[in-house]
């Protein structure tokens, strides 16, 4: 492997309810390169969001390293962070979390408001964004007008269009039906494969698991074995 | 889009609740603007040039004490004194007491002579100069009560112990005060035979005369057993306006009340539409906004939706004051309503500071709050 794009070091979290602590992550390592689609499986329970937030930088471990291209995530601020994630991470939840008052091509544009692009520049990035994920003909519908399967593409798009260094995926397939599902592993795949996309996926479906290049499962907040 | 259209979209995702919010802020500085205006008008009364030469002459003790009518040959002799009128508050009910508007009784050779900013019609004034019965209306209680030259009317005394019945000759239009009603003195003290005057009403020959006549005319009765007070018009307005007691401070609180209410609906609103928003609020942190640009947009929506109600509630009220005789609308108690700049101004810097303060602790609150927990809220 090249130089990884991630780097996770001796990773450890740990949840404090009072007196009672969950350990979540258990002093775990792992290296993710560029290029790579992962999938993270495990049980409910298992640490493997953790795991994400901690990579896309909105959680912090308690203890190890995780340098995310040269970066140590841990060690920013939150406004350092925000900023952070906004040129290095696209994020694809298993809701779609659509704003629901602005239609697709709005939600997408969301990221873009933030950089210094012209509305014409923004808009051909949207409507890229918007082809590739196969919903530019549903452009100016809002969310409610769109099926799961569509507004899950949409949000692809969303986390696609400022062209991040990662592309995190939270069970981005668990309100999907069989079908739908299918065709956004397969979009992702895609994504991974042809567009060369960095892709982290969370999933305790191994259908789903199944798309990726590398399964990596844990268990108990531990890194089991690899495939 | 840009970030004002998001921000517009936000605040528009429930129409029902912003158009409620909105109206409730614009109601609230309707009224504060309302009573701001009235207290304007209360505490500052508006005078004209020429009253800068006029005198009141009144009782040292109080507005309510009343001086002898042989007073006014005396100060009529006062030099540096060019006309002097008998004018005496009457205080009649028209029909009933709702349809308030001043009369007073003055000599009616005098008046027109003394009150010289106001328009008139010769020959009215001749008329009503003739006949002992005849009055003199202003525009505005004319139309209000759609009176017509010729036309007798009929006041109830509350004060004198008389009904007077009197035959409209003229109107007068003008001046600071298109409302009231002048008629003959000689009727009051032959109706009464009473002889009395609530205070006489000096013209002064010029500017400078002013000061030798007040002590001149005080001087000159300050060993009767009615001892007088003479002050410019302005002084003597201000001291009528006292009367009201401190209604400064009470409409002060009233304003104060509408106002704090008013934070409490903004920022129960604002609360409500950002919890609703949680989780929209935590994947546009996910998406890379930061506190300070979410900050913003709580701001402004908050900003947005109060400055609206502000501009309707105080521009509103301008607009109305402007277009309909509040007069007439007020059953008289307006008479000016006269809705000034500073004070549209003043009514927007609280619906400014009302938007800024409500959406404090919300924004504050969503700031604070992790991305982890905004995205938990959803599963």
């Amino acid at each position: 492997m090249d130089q990884p794009i991630v780097q996770i070091r001796e990773l450890s979290k740990v949840y404090r309810h009072g007196d009672i602590e969950v350990v979540a992550l258990n002093s775990v390592s792992l290296d993710i390169g560029r290029g790579e689609f992962v999938a993270l499986m495990g049980p409910s329970g298992s640490g493997k969001s953790t795991l994400l937030h901690i990579i896309a930088g909105i959680d912090r471990p308690t203890a190890g390293r995780c340098v995310v291209e040269g970066t140590e995530v841990g060690d920013l601020s939150e406004t350092e962070l925000a900023a952070w994630r906004k040129q290095h991470v696209g994020f694809v939840f298993q809701t779609f979390n659509l704003i629901p008052v602005l239609t697709a091509f709005e939600n997408v544009e969301l990221p873009l408001l933030l950089t210094g692009l012209s509305a014409r520049e923004r808009r051909d990035h949207v409507e890229a964004a918007l082809e590739l994920v196969g919903v530019a003909d549903r452009m100016k519908h809002l969310p409610r007008q769109l099926s799961g399967g569509q507004e899950q593409r949409v949000a692809i798009a969303r986390a696609l269009v400022t062209d991040p260094t990662l592309l995190v995926a939270d069970e981005p397939t668990g309100n999907l039906d069989a079908h739908s599902a299918a065709d956004v592993l397969v979009l992702l795949q895609t994504l991974n494969r042809a567009a060369g996309k960095t892709v982290i996926m969370v999933t305790h479906d191994p259908k789903a698991a199944a798309y990726a290049r590398r399964m990596v499962h844990l268990e108990k907040g531990e890194l089991l074995n690899e495939k | 889009m840009t970030i004002p259209g998001f921000i517009f979209r936000n605040a528009l995702r429930n129409k029902r609740r912003l158009t409620l919010t909105v109206l409730s802020v614009a109601l609230s500085l309707f009224l504060f603007t309302v009573l701001q205006t009235a207290l304007r008008e209360m505490s500052q009364p508006q005078l004209s040039e020429q009253s800068a030469l006029r005198l009141i002459v009144r009782h040292k003790v109080s507005l309510a004490n009343v001086l002898p009518s042989k007073y006014q040959s005396r100060i009529a002799r006062v030099p540096g004194v060019k006309r002097v009128s008998r004018l005496t508050w009457f205080g009649g009910i028209y029909i009933d007491g709702g349809n308030f508007f001043a009369q007073f009784a003055c000599d009616a050779d005098a008046l027109f002579d003394i009150l010289t900013e106001v328009t008139t019609n010769p020959d009215q004034v001749a008329a009503f100069k003739k006949e002992k019965t005849a009055c003199m209306v202003g525009i505005k209680t004319m139309n209000r009560f759609g009176w017509k030259i010729g036309q007798k009317i009929t006041l109830r005394g509350t004060i004198y112990p008389a009904d007077l019945e009197l035959t409209i000759r003229g109107v007068y239009s003008g001046g600071i005060d298109e409302t009231n009603l002048f008629f003959h003195h000689e009727y009051l003290d032959e109706a009464t035979g009473w002889h009395v005057v609530g205070c006489y009403w000096i013209q002064t020959a010029n500017a400078d005369a002013i000061p030798d006549v007040i002590r001149r005319v005080d001087a000159m009765f300050s060993s009767s057993s009615a001892e007088t007070k003479t002050e410019t018009e302005r002084a003597f307005q201000l001291t009528f306006l006292s009367w009201f007691g401190n209604i400064k401070l009470l409409i002060g609180s009233i304003c104060t009340v509408i106002v704090f209410t008013m934070m409490l609906v903004t920022a129960s609103t604002m609360s409500m539409a950002i919890r609703e928003r949680t989780r929209e609020i935590a994947v546009l942190k996910a998406l890379g906004y930061n506190g300070r640009q979410i900050f913003g947009l709580i701001l402004a929506e908050s900003f947005g939706l109060a400055l609206a109600g502000g501009l309707i509630g105080c521009v509103g009220t301008r607009f109305l004051a402007q277009n309909v005789d509040m007069y007439v609308l007020s059953h008289g108690f307006f008479v000016r309503f006269e809705v000034t700049p500073h004070i549209v101004a003043a009514g927007l810097l609280i619906a400014a500071a009302m938007g800024v303060v409500s959406c404090l602790a919300p924004a504050i609150a969503s700031v604070r709050a992790s991305v982890l927990d905004g995205l938990r809220e959803l599963d």
